[in-house]
C-alpha cells in the first residue's frame, strides 16, 4: 500500500522512466517540472506543441531539447487528440496537460474511452497527504462534473475506487460528503449518499465501503459530544475517498492546500493510464509531484495488468 | 484591527458590559462558559428552565459567586418561547441556543412575531483565527441557508461586512468564491459572484472590495492568482470568504477546524440581537470569545 509522497517519489525513481506525452508545455513552471522529472529519471517526455514557444520556454529554464522527442503541432485540440490517442494506443504511459484548455483534453479522453468501449467517464481525483495521517485521502470529482447526478456520481466512485485499488488499498472507505446538518431538510447530496451506500452494499463498485458519516465532525466527534480544545482533533477515522456533491465544493475544498499543511496531487484516471491536469496556478514542485504520482500509477497499471 | 480571539475579549470589556445573556435549558458546559464570562464581568446570565436543576448545575461553579437570574418554566417549549421573547423584548442583549434542539430554535428565532428579525435575511458567520499572523477571517454562510438566492446572498454579504467593519477591517476585502475564477454561465456561483463584484465597484455595499468569482487558490494566494491573470487587492488577503451554498459552507467550516486545526467561533447575524448556536465543532475553549464577540456586536450596531 502506498501511503506517503515519499513512497511515491522513491517508487517513481525506481519504476521510471515512463513515457509521458506533454501537451503544449509552453509555461516556465511547467517546463521546469518536465525537465526536473526527466533529470530525476521519472519520465522520458514526448513534447507536443508549438515549436517556437516550446523552444523559448525550454531555453529560459535551460532545458536542452536536443535528445527530447518532439512533435510539432499548432492546433490546441489536435495537440490534445494526438497525446490522448498515443496514451490509448500504448505509445506513452501517461499524458499531461500543459497550456491547453482542460476541456480539450477531456473531449479527447471521452472520445477515446467511447472508441475503446470502456464506459468510463472523466473525473478528477485530488489526493491529499496530511501530516500525521499515514495514508492518502482523496476528494473527487474536483474538476469535471459541475453538478453530477446519481449516475455520474457512480462513475466518479468507480474511478476513485480503481485508483485506490491501484495504490494498494484493498477496501477503500468512501464518504459521500454533504452539508446535511440539523436544520434545512434533506439535501440532494445527502439523499444521493443513501442511494450510493445501497449500491455499494449491493456490490456495484467492487471492494469498497461507503460509510454513514458525511462531514468532518462526523469523522472526528462521537455522537452528542462537542470539541473541547483547538487542534485536538482526531482525524484518524477519515475515509480514503471523499465524494463531493458539486464542482464548487470539490474545487474549493481540495485546493485548500494553498492554505493548510497538506499536499495535493490531482489526476484523471483513464482506463489506459493517468492523465495529469495541473492547474494554471500550480507551481513546479506540485507539478513534479503530480508527475511522480502519475509514474507510479502508470507503472502499477502496466505491470499489474490492471484495467478498469 | 481585531486580530485574535483574545482581542475580541479585550474589546468586549470596553463595550457597555456586562450585558444580559438569555439561555434556555443550559447544560454543565453552558454554565461553565457563562460562568467564566460572568466572572470576567462581560455578562449576566439569565437562565430559563427548571429552576432547581439549574441551581444544582451552578452549585460549586465559578458562576455561584456571580450575579445570575433564573426564570422557572415547566418544559422545553415554554423555555424556548420565554427565552426568545426575552431577547425580542430588549430584556436581554444576547440569545444563546442552550439545550434547545437546533431546528426548533432556528424556527423560533425566525418567527416574525418574535421580534428578532430586522427585515434582512439572517446568516451564520464562522470566524477563524489564523495561526501564522494575528488576523481573523470570516466564512459565511456556513449554517443557515441551503442554497441562498441572489437576494439572500446580498444580505449574507451585508451582515458579514457589518461584522468585519466592527472588527475594524475597513474596507473589508471579500472573496466571492466559486469553483473557477472565470464567469461561466453553466456554473451559477460564478454569475452571482461576478454580479456582487460589480455591485461593489458601484459602491452598492458601501466601503468594501468584493472580488469574484475567485476560486480558492486565487483567494488564498496572490502569486497563484497572478499566474491566472487575476490582479486584485483581495487575492491572498481576503477578510471575508463568501461561499456559494451550504455544501461548500458547512464542509469548509468543519474542514478548517478538523483538518486545519484552526480556532473557530460563530454567530448568527441579521437579527436584532446576536444569537449564538450550540455547534459541536466550536471548541469549548473558544466559547468565551464567542460570547465576547456577541457582546461586541450588541454594543455595536449589527
Amino acid at each position: 500500500m502506498i501511503t506517503t509522497l515519499d513512497d511515491v517519489s522513491r517508487l517513481a525513481r525506481e519504476k521510471g522512466p515512463k513515457r509521458l506525452a506533454v501537451l503544449a508545455p509552453e509555461d516556465e513552471e511547467f517546463m521546469k517540472a518536465v525537465k526536473e522529472c526527466r533529470d530525476k529519471g521519472y519520465i522520458e517526455p514526448v513534447l507536443i506543441g508549438h515549436r517556437g514557444r516550446m523552444k523559448a520556454v525550454a531555453d529560459t529554464v535551460e532545458f536542452d531539447l536536443g535528445t527530447v522527442e518532439q512533435i510539432f503541432e499548432l492546433d490546441r485540440q489536435a495537440i490534445a487528440n494526438l497525446g490522448t490517442s498515443m496514451l490509448f494506443a500504448g505509445n506513452v504511459d501517461m499524458a499531461s496537460k500543459g497550456q491547453i484548455p482542460t476541456s480539450f483534453i477531456y473531449r479527447s479522453i471521452i472520445r477515446e474511452e467511447a472508441k475503446a468501449g470502456t464506459g468510463r467517464t472523466i473525473s478528477v481525483i485530488s489526493l491529499w497527504e496530511i501530516p500525521d495521517l499515514k495514508r492518502f485521502i482523496a476528494f473527487t470529482d474536483t474538476g469535471a462534473n459541475i453538478y453530477p447526478d446519481l449516475k455520474a456520481k457512480k462513475a466518479v466512485i468507480r474511478n476513485a475506487v480503481f485508483l485506490f485499488h491501484v495504490l494498494g488499498y484493498a477496501t477503500p472507505r468512501i464518504s459521500v460528503l454533504s452539508g446535511q446538518r440539523e436544520i434545512g431538510g434533506v439535501l440532494d447530496s445527502y439523499r444521493d449518499g443513501v442511494l450510493l451506500r445501497e449500491a455499494a452494499e449491493a456490490g456495484e463498485f467492487g471492494s469498497c465501503e461507503i460509510v454513514e458519516a458525511v462531514s468532518f465532525s462526523d469523522f472526528s466527534l462521537a455522537p452528542n459530544t462537542r470539541l473541547q480544545t483547538n487542534g485536538n482533533t482526531d482525524i484518524s477515522g477519515i475515509p480514503e475517498i471523499l465524494l463531493v456533491p458539486t464542482l464548487d465544493t470539490g474545487n474549493i475544498l481540495c485546493k485548500l492546500d494553498f492554505f493548510l499543511d497538506v499536499h495535493r496531487r490531482s489526476l484523471v484516471m483513464t482506463s489506459r493510464g493517468p492523465a495529469l491536469i495541473p492547474s494554471r496556478s500550480d507551481f513546479c514542485d506540485s507539478i513534479v509531484g503530480e508527475i511522480a504520482m502519475g509514474v507510479v500509477v502508470a507503472d502499477r497499471i502496466r505491470e499489474g495488468g490492471l484495467t478498469a | 484591527m481585531t486580530g485574535t480571539f483574545k482581542e475580541i475579549i479585550d474589546r468586549a470589556h470596553t463595550a457597555d458590559s456586562p450585558v444580559r445573556v438569555v439561555t434556555a435549558l443550559p447544560d454543565a458546559q453552558d454554565v461553565d462558559i457563562l460562568g467564566k464570562a460572568a466572572a470576567d464581568n462581560l455578562i449576566t446570565p439569565l437562565f430559563v428552565g427548571n429552576g432547581r436543576e439549574i441551581e444544582v448545575l451552578v452549585k460549586g461553579t465559578l458562576l455561584a459567586s456571580c450575579d445570575f437570574d433564573i426564570v422557572d418554566v415547566k418544559n422545553a417549549p415554554e423555555a424556548l418561547a420565554t427565552a426568545v421573547a426575552t431577547a425580542g423584548r430588549s430584556d436581554a442583549a444576547i440569545l444563546t441556543q442552550g439545550g434547545i434542539e437546533h431546528a426548533a430554535f432556528i424556527m423560533a428565532v425566525s418567527d416574525r412575531d418574535a421580534g428578532l428579525l430586522n427585515g434582512k435575511a439572517t446568516s451564520y458567520v464562522s470566524v477563524y483565527q489564523l495561526k501564522k499572523k494575528d488576523k481573523l477571517i470570516l466564512v459565511t454562510d456556513t449554517y443557515l441557508h441551503n442554497f441562498p438566492t441572489f437576494g439572500e446572498k446580498q444580505s449574507i454579504l451585508d451582515n458579514a461586512l457589518t461584522l468585519a467593519r466592527l472588527l475594524e477591517y475597513d474596507p473589508p476585502k471579500v472573496a466571492a468564491l466559486a469553483s473557477i475564477e472565470q464567469v461561466n454561465p453553466s456554473i451559477p456561483s460564478t454569475l452571482d459572484a461576478a454580479i456582487l463584484s460589480k455591485m461593489s465597484q458601484r459602491k452598492q455595499f458601501g466601503n468594501a472590495i468584493v472580488e469574484g468569482p475567485l476560486d480558492i487558490d486565487c483567494a488564498l494566494d496572490r502569486q497563484a492568482a497572478e499566474r491566472k491573470g487575476v490582479r486584485s487587492e483581495v487575492t491572498g488577503n481576503a477578510d471575508i470568504y463568501l461561499v456559494p451554498d451550504i455544501d461548500v459552507g458547512y464542509l469548509l467550516a468543519e474542514l478548517l477546524v478538523f483538518i486545519g486545526k484552526m480556532p473557530c467561533i460563530g454567530v448568527v447575524l441579521g437579527t436584532t440581537k446576536p444569537v449564538i448556536l450550540r455547534q459541536p465543532f466550536i471548541a469549548h475553549e473558544n466559547r468565551v470569545a464567542e460570547i465576547a464577540l456577541a457582546v461586541m456586536i450588541s454594543g455595536g450596531e449589527v
